[in-house]
């Protein structure tokens, strides 16, 4: 059994719900992120797992005990998880010393023994010599690791965090995504991540956990939510990508054939493709096509199109091709000059090109 | 924290072995009955009261003190007074309140704080005050300014009669023209410059952008004070009672007094009275509601908003002259009247250093037995009142802020609807309603203290309410994750944060509750007098001098208090960083 079940959890607010039939498992000393848009029922999950929520249908169960269910739940504060809170919450009549220190004082820890684990604790954030500072006084990056390090002192088995990064300017959130990263492989706690932000997932996480309206759409690695993105929903969410409308000539095992425009294509079909659907939507990311003929061997499609502009972007350079009446983005080397309105050809790996149901609920 | 206590016994058992029905909800519903039940028994009780009393209830049941409400000239002539009190209250208030709020807000008139401070001043003064003031000031035949026009200009009488209809509009006037002023300065302050530059790069004049982009930019705010105006206006019993029953004026404040201190007590009438006034009352507020809501198209809150000020040249110290003329007769003069008397042996004598003295503090502060008790009184009743106020306030406020109870949008809703009650209304409906109750407290103290609370209740909980809402609920979330319980959450996290602004909660219900008049009047006795009984009386006993230093006594307690509070709201900076809602 996972360390942690997630079983038929259901919560609703009023009349709306915030979550159906949501059935997840989390392993121990897993970095796993819960992503998707705002409103889509994250933050609820991470909220019900915290405790503060109580579950409308299905249960929480830890190490095989319940912690929550519609009959009952394990308050918060003896759950013995950790909680980073999107604002960091650090409390403003309190020094960093005493927000650290609080959750050892609930815990009737001896005053030696706290002062040591703070100590402990603020090196390791990067805080030392900040113990007597306020919370105005600190920048939202300390104010971020006296969060964390008000967490971790209690040493928990579980970390809850709830955007972490969003508040922080870009530059520092590279650096904390790094830390959290490090802190979280040498701590040993299974980490729960919150955000919308699907780099900042794909760059930290074991695992994915992809949410819209309320519902788990893939759960997966970075790698597999990216390159076989089970509906559009996903595939739109992790990145760009191009969806091009197309039928099903023939399938075989796995893979299909597909008629895009008036040109024909080999694609790899998704698992949640129904059988019976002949209209199918390809996904294909901008990146996995490149501009010109494929190499002799791979197993590539080839498609013909007019390029009908160019966007140099710096670090790569954007093409719109125009195919048999569809733009396709095309996003290739930023040394590559094609004159726009020339006729070009796309060759696409078969494994990048994901035949999936045209409707995304 | 029942889960809490209840789950808490043995975490590594399986929850489903002793998880029961009623969550964490069960201590919630507790408070939400008990806060429930000690409203209605404070709002709801007195108010079903004053219905059932106006049709006759419980002796009888008919429409006669309805009918007699409207028909009896004396209650006619009141309503009529009321209206036209109230329509003229209201028009001054925009006459003085809107070309100040347009100095201080939108030009670079010098010492535009003092103006601000002096219409503070103004609305701080409890309006009895003004009242007495103006007494001393414009007396028919002894009042000083009078004397002084008849020294100026040879008046042979006169020439001034502060006991008269326009003599009441007046001083009610100079009170409520603040809710005109404070409307439109801040609507005036939050008209992004660039919605005035955008009318000039079109061609606009100035005068023109004032007129067509300023001005209906805050006609709702204009319009909503002037009406908030002629509302407070028609509940002043004070002024209406010191300045109109002299002249033989009756409002429905004074009306309401006189049904009820007559011999018998003409309850039922009383009752339809205030109901009238209720209507009258409810109708204002309904109106200002709408018009307030009319000013969403105004940046409320003004942040970021660039605010222009025009430059008056040469224009700058006579238009300084005129505002400073317009506080002169609203907090100048009176306070300075008022001060000048209680120092003086004798108000009618010039002044000199011969006629001062300190006799009349002596006197009021420590001779006079009605002075002495009613100020002792006073601090009591405040004292328990605040406190009351503020712990029910913070009950109803937590319950709506950060539980989804059901039921706590009623709560809420009865906390506030005080704040559109007369206090003669109040005291009708209390009298009414423990007057026949086996409980013994007609003629105590504590009738005066259910009064208090009840009337101020609404200050306590808005204060409270603010107050919780700028404390980020994730704070205390913070505190449940890392191990407290819910109370511990509580006590160490969210009271310590909320103390300043329960504070000022605090000092919101004691200021207004500490010299409370129109309530007070009602429900009195021998005994349990307060500070503003014993004003009025020894006011009806012609001591003035010793008026003015219990005046004077009661204008420091307030003023003083009302700096804390000032200062309070704008200290803090150790919590200016609290997380708002993200």
């Amino acid at each position: 059994m996972a360390f942690i079940d997630i079983a038929g959890i259901g919560k609703r607010f009023g009349k709306v719900f915030a979550l159906h039939g949501v059935d997840l498992a989390i392993n121990e000393r897993e970095f796993i992120t819960l992503l998707g848009p705002s409103g889509c029922g994250k933050t609820t999950m991470l909220r019900l797992l915290a405790g503060f929520l109580i579950p409308d249908a299905g249960s929480i169960k830890v190490s095989g005990r319940l912690y929550s269910s519609p009959r009952g739940t394990l308050p918060p504060e003896q759950r013995r998880m950790g909680m980073v809170f999107q604002n960091y919450a650090v409390w403003p009549h309190m020094s960093v010393f005493e927000n650290i220190a609080f959750g050892l004082r609930i815990a009737k820890t001896t005053r030696g023994e706290i002062a040591r684990r703070v100590a402990r604790v603020l090196a390791a954030v990067g805080l030392d010599g900040l113990a007597e500072r306020h919370a105005h006084q600190l920048s939202g990056g300390q104010q971020q690791r006296v969060a964390l390090a008000r967490s971790l002192v209690v040493e928990p088995t579980i970390l809850l965090l709830d955007e972490p990064l969003s508040n922080l300017d870009a530059k520092l959130r590279e650096r904390m995504r790094g830390e959290l990263k490090i802190l979280q492989r040498d701590t040993g706690i299974t980490f729960i991540h919150v955000t919308h932000d699907q780099a900042e997932a794909m760059a930290l996480s074991d695992r994915i956990v992809v949410f819209n309206k309320g519902a788990v759409q893939q759960v997966g690695t970075p790698r597999e939510v990216y390159e076989r993105p089970t509906n559009l929903f996903v595939a739109d969410f992790m990145g760009q990508v191009n969806k091009l409308p197309g039928t099903v000539v023939a399938t075989s095992g796995g893979r299909a054939r597909v008629r895009v425009g008036a040109q024909t294509i080999d694609v790899e079909l998704s698992a949640s493709r129904k059988r019976s659907d002949a209209s199918v939507t390809v996904a294909i990311r901008p990146e996995a096509i490149r501009l010109g003929a494929a190499d002799a061997g791979a197993a590539a499609n080839v498609l013909r199109g007019r390029l009908v502009e160019s966007a140099f972007l710096g670090n790569i350079v954007e093409h719109h091709v125009d195919v048999d009446g569809m733009l396709v983005r095309v996003q290739g080397d930023r040394r590559q000059g094609i004159a726009a309105g020339s006729p070009v050809e796309l060759s696409i790996p078969v494994g990048d090109c994901v035949a999936m149901p045209s409707e995304t609920d | 924290m029942q889960a809490a206590a209840r789950l808490g016994a043995s975490p590594d058992a399986p929850l489903d072995a002793q998880a029961q029905p009623g969550r964490r909800i069960g201590g919630q519903t507790v408070v939400l009955g008990l806060a429930v039940a000690v409203l209605l028994c404070l709002v709801g009780y007195p108010l079903a009261w004053l219905l059932f009393g106006a049709f006759g209830l419980p002796q009888s049941f008919g429409l006669e003190h309805l009918e007699r409400a409207f028909t009896r000239p004396q209650n006619f002539a009141a309503l009529l007074n009321t209206v036209q009190l109230a329509l003229g209250a209201g028009s001054m208030s925009i006459l003085i309140g809107v070309p100040l709020a347009w100095a201080t807000a939108r030009t670079d008139m010098p010492l535009r704080r003092l103006i601000h401070a002096l219409v503070a001043l103004s609305y701080i003064t409890p309006p009895y005050l003004t009242a007495l003031a103006y007494i001393i000031l414009l007396g028919p035949d002894a009042g000083q300014f009078n004397r002084l026009l008849r020294a100026l200009f040879g008046f042979a009488s006169g020439p001034i009669n502060i006991f008269s209809m326009p003599g009441v509009i007046f001083v009610i006037g100079i009170h409520v023209f603040a809710f005109t002023y404070f409307l439109t300065h801040s609507a005036l302050k939050s008209v992004d410059a660039a919605l005035e530059e955008s009318a000039q790069m079109l061609g606009a004049k100035p005068w023109q952008t004032t007129l067509r982009i300023n001005l209906p930019l805050v006609a709702p705010a204009i319009t909503g004070g002037a009406l908030l105006a002629a509302i407070e206006s028609m509940a002043l019993f004070g002024p209406q009672a010191i300045i109109g029953t002299p002249a033989q004026i009756v409002f429905l404040p004074t009306r309401i007094y006189a049904t009820i201190g007559g011999y018998p007590p003409r309850w039922g009438e009383a009752s339809a009275l205030s109901l009238l006034l209720v209507v009258l009352t409810v109708a204002g507020l309904a109106l200002q509601r709408g018009y307030l809501e009319r000013r969403s198209f105004i940046t409320v809150g003004g942040r970021g908003v660039r605010s222009r000020r025009t430059a008056l040249g040469h224009w700058r110290w006579p238009l300084f002259a005129f505002c400073l003329l317009l506080v002169f007769f609203s907090a100048i003069a009176p306070l300075g009247v008022l001060t000048l008397t209680a120092f003086a042996k004798s108000w009618t004598e010039p002044l000199s250093f011969a006629n001062l003295t300190l006799q009349h503090f002596f006197t009021a502060l420590s001779e006079d037995q009605v002075a002495v008790r009613g100020i002792l009184n006073s601090f009591k009743l405040a004292t328990a009142a605040a406190t009351l106020a503020v712990l029910i306030g913070a009950a109803v406020a937590y319950l709506d802020v950060r539980t989804s109870a059901r039921g706590r949008r009623l709560l809420d809703y009865l906390a506030i609807l005080p704040l559109g009650l007369p206090g003669t209304v109040m005291a009708v409906g209390i009298l009414l309603a423990f007057i026949r109750m086996p409980l013994p407290i007609y003629g105590t103290l504590s009738i005066l203290l259910i009064a208090y609370v009840a009337r101020f209740l609404p200050l306590a909980t808005r204060s409270a309410n603010a107050t919780l809402r700028q404390i980020d609920p994730s704070l205390e979330e913070a505190g449940r994750a890392t191990g407290a319980s819910w109370w511990g959450a509580v006590k160490l996290i969210l009271l310590p944060l909320a103390r300043p602004g329960l504070l000022v909660a605090f000092l919101l219900v004691f200021i207004p509750a500490f010299g409370e008049l129109s309530a007070t009047i009602l429900l009195y006795t021998g005994g349990t007098e307060t500070i503003a009984i014993a004003i009025y009386r020894l006011n009806d006993l012609g001591q003035l001098e010793v008026v003015s230093a219990l005046a004077v006594f009661t204008i420091a307690v307030v003023l003083t208090l009302t700096a804390v509070v000032s200062w309070l709201s704008g200290a803090g900076p150790a919590f200016a960083e609290t997380p708002t809602r993200g």
